[in-house]
C-alpha cells in the first residue's frame, strides 16, 4: 500500500515537471513568435524592405540596417529622423497617430519609403 | 534631394563630384599657365579654385563627415566606408591648407621670413600632386559611398 501510494505521488511529480516544462517552452516560443511578428523593416542593398508598410496606431516599427553603408531614416514632415546608422544599427519609432508617413535615407535620396497607420 | 548621375547620391554630392573635377582640371590648367610663363592668369586661376573650394567644403563635404563618419571613425577605420573618407580629409586638409600657405607667400607679405619659402616650383608641384590625389580618393569616396561597383 505504501509502495502504491508512492508511485502515485511519483507519477504525479512527473507529470508536473513535465507539464510545467511544457508551459515554459510553449510560453517562450510565444514570446518568439511575438517578437518575429513585430514590424521592422530591413535596410539593405541601398533599399527598404518593405517599401510599404501598413499598421495598427500605437505600433513600434524598429528599422535595421543590414547594408554596408550608414543609413538614416527621416520623415518628410519632420515627425521622425534617426542619427546614422551603421550596419547593425536600430532605430525605432511608435506611431501613435493614424495616417500616412512618408520617409527616405538623407544620405541616399533615392530610398523612400510609407507607413501607413491605421 | 535626388542627384542627377544615376545613383542613390544626393544632389549635393553629385554636384560637388562634378565641381571637383572641373575644379582639378582648372588647376591643371593654371600649371600649364605657369608653364607658358603668364603668371598673372596662373596665379589668379589657382586662387580662385582655392577659395571657392571652401564652399563645397563647408556645405557638403564638412557637413557629411561630421555626421556619417567622425561619429565612430576611431572604433571603424577599418572599414572600407570610413578608410576611405578619412584619407580624403587627410589628402583634402593638407591641400587646401598648403595651396593657402603658398597663396599667402606668393601673394602677401603677411608671413614671417622663416615661414616664407623660396623654391616655388616643387612646393606648387607638390601641392599639385597633393590635390590631385585628395582629388582621386573623393572620387573614390563617391564609388564605396554611393554605388555598388565595389561590392561585385
Amino acid at each position: 500500500m505504501k509502495s502504491y501510494i508512492r508511485n502515485v505521488f511519483l507519477c504525479a511529480g512527473l507529470l508536473g515537471a513535465v507539464a510545467s516544462a511544457a508551459m515554459i517552452h510553449g510560453v517562450s516560443i510565444a514570446r518568439a513568435a511575438e517578437e518575429k511578428t513585430a514590424p521592422s523593416i530591413a535596410i539593405d542593398n541601398f533599399s527598404f524592405t518593405p517599401k510599404e508598410l501598413t499598421v495598427a496606431a500605437g505600433t513600434t516599427i524598429t528599422w535595421v540596417n543590414r547594408d554596408d553603408v550608414p543609413h538614416t531614416v527621416v520623415s518628410t514632415d519632420k515627425k521622425f529622423k534617426s542619427k546614422a546608422l551603421d550596419t547593425d544599427d536600430q532605430f525605432s519609432f511608435t506611431f501613435t497617430d493614424t495616417g500616412t508617413y512618408n520617409y527616405f535615407c538623407s544620405v541616399h535620396p533615392i530610398m523612400v519609403g510609407k507607413i501607413i497607420v491605421k | 534631394m535626388k542627384g542627377f548621375l544615376g545613383t542613390p547620391a544626393s544632389f549635393g554630392a553629385d554636384l560637388n563630384l562634378i565641381v571637383q573635377v572641373v575644379m582639378g582640371l582648372a588647376l591643371i590648367a593654371g600649371a600649364l599657365l605657369a608653364r607658358a610663363k603668364r603668371y598673372a592668369a596662373h596665379g589668379v586661376c589657382m586662387t580662385t579654385v582655392l577659395f571657392l573650394n571652401l564652399v563645397p567644403i563647408g556645405v557638403v563635404m564638412w557637413p557629411s563627415f561630421e555626421q556619417l563618419v567622425l561619429p565612430r571613425l576611431a572604433t571603424h577605420l577599418q572599414k572600407r566606408y570610413y578608410m576611405v573618407a578619412a584619407i580624403h580629409g587627410v589628402l583634402g586638409a593638407a591641400a587646401e591648407l598648403l595651396g593657402l600657405l603658398i597663396l599667402l607667400v606668393a601673394g602677401t607679405n603677411i608671413l614671417p621670413e622663416t615661414w616664407r619659402f623660396s623654391r616655388w616650383k616643387l612646393w606648387m608641384r607638390v601641392e599639385l600632386a597633393l590635390w590631385m590625389s585628395a582629388l582621386l580618393s573623393g572620387i573614390g569616396i563617391y564609388v564605396v559611398w554611393y554605388t555598388a561597383l565595389w561590392r561585385q
